[in-house]
């Protein structure tokens, strides 16, 4: 495929001062049960390309299915016609960055390939979680899912990049509803909205045991029906990593995107306030806090070798004791922060992703974390126990339930599955819908403990919408559970 | 575009490549094009073409999907042989009954023409043209698609549709505000980009340097975009056989009470004048205008077949693409339009909020439908019947059944919509709604 990737590249007119073409085949699988019905079985596939040209300080793109002659020749012409037509609406001819050329091949590392292991295998697992978590006659709702993701991606460049990288995500969890009159509880395990996802093989379904932890998540949900209410008031709020996890990247991974911050995605998705004058001064968080982009960690889901630009992956620091250090950025962003901020000089830190073939790259969160506590500038490394025992009043809060955040990344809310009260050092009665609401900067200057890494998972966030057309993504997010002082707690009484 | 007997053609080519007990084809074909701006200049510009063949398969009532993107003859071989080998290995659904039959429904002939990459950016200049007269920075996105569907079964069913769309969004932002607008139309000389440009400048300027507002609850003026993001969502959790039947809906149970205020009511309608029309539904079932809500009282879920064959009830043409984990969804809904004219509904209020769209909704409780979100590129406060100043926004947290509730009165008018962040409402009125829940402001 690279040499098919070189060829549809040297039809393109060499007077152009840039140009790349990736072909992406994708495939996936889905499994889905209900009730203990399987309610989804499916197996899909997709494969297409694009060229992306720069010509006369203009972006075309364009992209197809159809790799024939006059397909490819038609691809081509229309990607040159939209250079001609975005010309007369440039305000500044588009500069990327001197990254060096690469050749390179990366592959996940793996233990079991997803789609080696037979379906009935997969379904049994499916079935028997689905129905261990069946405990009460008010389970209304019992649901398992699984599904795996192979993506081939071959890009060529004119500046000599050849890459070629073959992705694997895979993913599962369960989720029970229960329903007494007018109450309706979830619970989910490891975590909601399409439980845990790594780019791992199989192994990551067999270690979750999802049977194992079905009828505790099946319980939990039923005696929710009847748990008190999250009271409403400022107090200590512990988040445990799955909703940190969510936390980061609402209100640190996308505040940091710079295409949002120099306003390319202003009709879409919004602006950031971390504006480029707050670089390298704006006290962010609290001196414990560090946050990085990271899209080198084993399993993490934004995980990969080369970024869609031909960047390699890379370690980047966000924050970093308390304070605002870097975006995540593009070859084609970076030249606008170093006219805005001439204190920034560093080529793109390779964070560019498009979510197909039929998609323009642009920047995505790769693995977005909090480092861990007990490491170089994050404090002690807490245990959740010891967090508990260390905690007046508070409440404990698992597991997403809803999110949002304004236009800006400023106001949040967040409410999760469930949550505790924290009384005198221990955990005590279950709680009920509960929610929290802050402004980003506040809330991370009042992180006061965070714990180590024996509690810290790199989470998976495969639902990340962003850009017009919408392109989904997956991302991860490095967290453990973390302690912040006086929130805004229980904001709605329902 | 292939055209309908080619699509043909092919559907009947799958059909003929497997002997499972029933089986469906969809086919699609899609050309677009999108020409996104920020900062006063085109700069992401965009065309790309695809197609697709989803094939589901019943062997036994197990069910098996596979898709691809080629209508390679090997690629349909191997599509279909995939999905019986998955329709083997899965476990019977007992409620699975049939695929639907072949029924009479209405054919729509429409006009479909792509857009040149030309047009595009000329209606994109009208706004950044504007914007920059105004000392403003024009942002947005023009989008041209044509498609054509394909649904076919074993049973005899073919049904096609094509259609066509223009979609051309801005937000303008200035130093402390921004604003919003958007037009919708089946061509580019449906778009009034101009109109566009002028309604989104003079809101950006309007709201310039807002203050900050006061938590509470108040009544409200939502504006069709508003109203849209707010009716989404009562879209999918509200009136869905799925949800309904599992207890999970607000409406569960409640077939011909009144639920909501005598003054709501909520048609899903797939051939009104202003919407993209869409005479079937993803089983190639016949589609018709449902009543859901009439004067506040619950007349009519939505179901696909499965649903409606499970709970004894008629198929009302909701599918959506197999497999649906989702449950039937009502494609076109609206709330009705009411008697008022937009400014007599602005006058109407003693103090109050005026609120352009909102942002990032979210559902806190599916079955209450409680949501949360914030104000967003327009918001206004209302004294003694007039819009006064511009205020920060706001986040609010609201039970849709309570606002729906609360309605004071309707716009005489339905506007034609954008769907802008997923959300599928296209036809909307400016509504006024007492005691809606503002629960904090933000920064800007």
């Amino acid at each position: 495929m690279l040499k098919r990737a070189e060829h549809i590249l040297s039809l393109i007119p060499s007077s152009v001062t840039y140009a790349d073409v990736r072909i992406v085949e994708q495939e996936s699988e889905e499994i889905a049960t209900k009730d203990g019905v399987v309610e989804a079985l499916t197996s899909s596939t997709s494969s297409g390309y694009n060229v992306r040209i720069l010509k006369d300080g203009v972006w075309g793109f364009s992209a197809s299915y159809d790799m024939s002659k006059e397909g490819v020749d038609t691809t081509i012409k229309k990607a040159l016609a939209i250079c001609e037509a975005s010309l007369p609406h440039k305000s500044k001819d588009v500069q990327l960055d001197n990254t060096k050329p690469v050749v390179g091949s990366y592959k996940t590392p793996i233990v079991e390939d997803p789609f080696a292991v037979s379906i009935e295998e997969k379904l049994k697992i499916l079935l028997e979680a689905d129905k261990a978590q069946r405990v009460s006659p008010n389970i209304a709702i019992s649901q398992a899912s699984y599904h795996a993701n192979r993506e081939k991606k071959y890009f060529v460049a004119t500046n000599g990049s050849r890459i070629d990288q073959e992705i694997i995500w895979t993913g599962a969890g369960i989720e029970t509803s229960a329903v007494e009159g007018a109450e309706f509880q979830n619970r989910s395990y490891p975590n909601s909205f399409r439980g845990q996802n790594q780019t791992r093989g199989f192994e990551l379904v067999r270690e979750l045991e999802l049977a194992k932890h079905a009828p505790r998540v099946g319980q939990e949900a039923v005696d929710l029906l009847t748990a008190d209410l999250c009271p409403s008031g400022e107090f200590d709020l512990i988040l445990d990593g799955n909703q940190l996890a969510l936390q980061i990247h609402e209100s640190c991974g996308h505040a940091v995107e710079l295409d949002r911050v120099l306003g390319y995605e202003a009709s879409y998705a919004g602006t950031s306030f971390l504006t480029p004058e707050k670089l390298f001064d704006f006290q962010y968080g609290s001196p414990i806090v560090n946050l990085t982009a990271d899209a080198t960690i084993p399993g993490g889901l934004g995980t990969f070798g080369f970024d869609d630009e031909g960047v390699p992956a890379q370690r980047t620091y966000l924050v970093k004791k308390g304070k605002f250090e870097d975006y995540i950025t593009s070859r084609d962003t970076i030249g606008k922060l170093h006219e805005i901020n001439p204190r920034y000089n560093k080529p793109s830190n390779g964070t560019v992703r498009a979510s197909s073939w039929s998609r323009l790259p642009m920047i995505r969160m790769t693995n977005i974390n909090l480092e861990p506590g007990g490491e170089e500038g994050t404090g002690k490394a807490w245990t959740l126990d010891s967090l508990i025992k260390d905690t007046e009043y508070g409440i404990l809060m698992s597991t997403n339930r809803s999110w949002s955040i304004d236009d800006k990344r400023y106001n949040f809310q967040f409410g999760t599955e469930i949550g505790w009260e924290i009384k005198n050092g221990k955990k005590g009665r279950m709680l009920k819908n509960p929610t929290y609401q802050g402004i980003t900067p506040s809330f991370w200057n009042s992180c006061d403990a965070i714990c180590g890494r024996n509690e810290w998972t790199v989470w998976g966030t495969p639902n990340c919408g962003k850009g017009q057309p919408s392109q989904v993504m997956y991302t991860g997010h490095g967290a453990s559970p973390a302690r912040f002082r006086k929130v805004k707690i229980g904001v709605v009484n329902w | 575009m292939l055209g309908k007997e080619k699509l043909k053609q092919i559907a009947n080519q799958v059909l003929a490549l497997s002997s499972a007990d029933q089986m469906e084809v969809l086919l699609s074909v899609g050309g677009h094009m999108l020409t996104r701006f920020a900062n006063n200049e085109i700069h992401q510009n965009m065309a790309w073409q695809d197609l697709g063949v989803s094939v589901r398969v019943i062997i036994d009532n197990k069910i098996g999907v596979a898709s691809t993107n080629s209508f390679e003859p090997e690629a349909l071989k191997k599509v279909v042989a995939k999905a019986i080998e998955l329709a083997h290995v899965q476990e019977p659904d007992p409620d699975f009954v049939s695929l639907p039959k072949p029924s009479k429904g209405s054919d729509i002939s429409e006009t479909c023409v792509f857009a040149t990459e030309s047009e595009l950016a000329s209606g994109v200049a009208t706004i950044i043209a504007k914007a920059k007269q105004a000392g403003l920075v024009g942002s947005g996105a023009y989008a041209n698609e044509v498609s054509e569907l394909v649904v076919a079964n074993s049973l005899g069913l073919f049904s096609y549709h094509k259609g066509a769309s223009c979609n051309l969004s801005t937000i303008v932002l200035g130093k402390t505000s921004s604003g919003f607008a958007a037009d919708v139309g089946k061509t580019t000389q449906d778009i009034d980009a101009p109109k566009i440009a002028t309604i989104a400048v003079t809101k950006t300027l309007e709201s310039k340097d807002p203050e900050a507002g006061e938590p509470g609850a108040y009544d409200v003026i939502l504006e069709p975009q508003a109203v849209s993001e707010l009716m989404a969502f009562f879209q999918f959790y509200g009136p869905n056989a799925r949800m309904y039947h599992e207890q999970a809906s607000c409406l569960s149970g409640k077939m011909g009470e009144k639920v909501f205020g005598e003054n709501v009511t909520i048609f899903d309608d797939p051939f009104h004048e202003l919407v993209f029309p869409m005479p079937f539904d993803y089983e190639g079932y016949p589609k018709k205008k449902l009543t859901i809500i009439e004067k506040g009282i619950l007349k009519n879920v939505c179901y696909d077949s499965y649903h409606a064959n499970k709970f004894h009830a008629d198929n009302t043409g909701h599918a959506l693409p197999a497999p649906n984990t989702m449950g039937p969804i009502p494609l076109h809904l609206y709330l009705a339009p009411g008697d008022k004219t937009r400014d007599e509904l602005i006058a109407g209020i003693k103090k109050g909020i005026l609120v352009t769209r909102l942002w990032y909704v979210r559902v806190l409780n599916p079955k209450a439908l409680n949501i949360t979100g914030m104000t967003r590129d327009g918001t206004f406060l209302i004294e003694n019947g007039k819009v006064t100043k511009p205020l920060k926004n706001m986040r609010f947290n609201q039970s849709i059944p309570e606002a729906l509730n609360n309605v004071v009165s309707i716009e005489n008018k339905l506007t034609q919509l954008a769907s802008f962040e997923g959300e599928l409402i296209g036809l909307a009125p400016t509504v006024h709604i007492k005691n809606w829940h503002f629960s904090s402001a933000t920064l800007f």
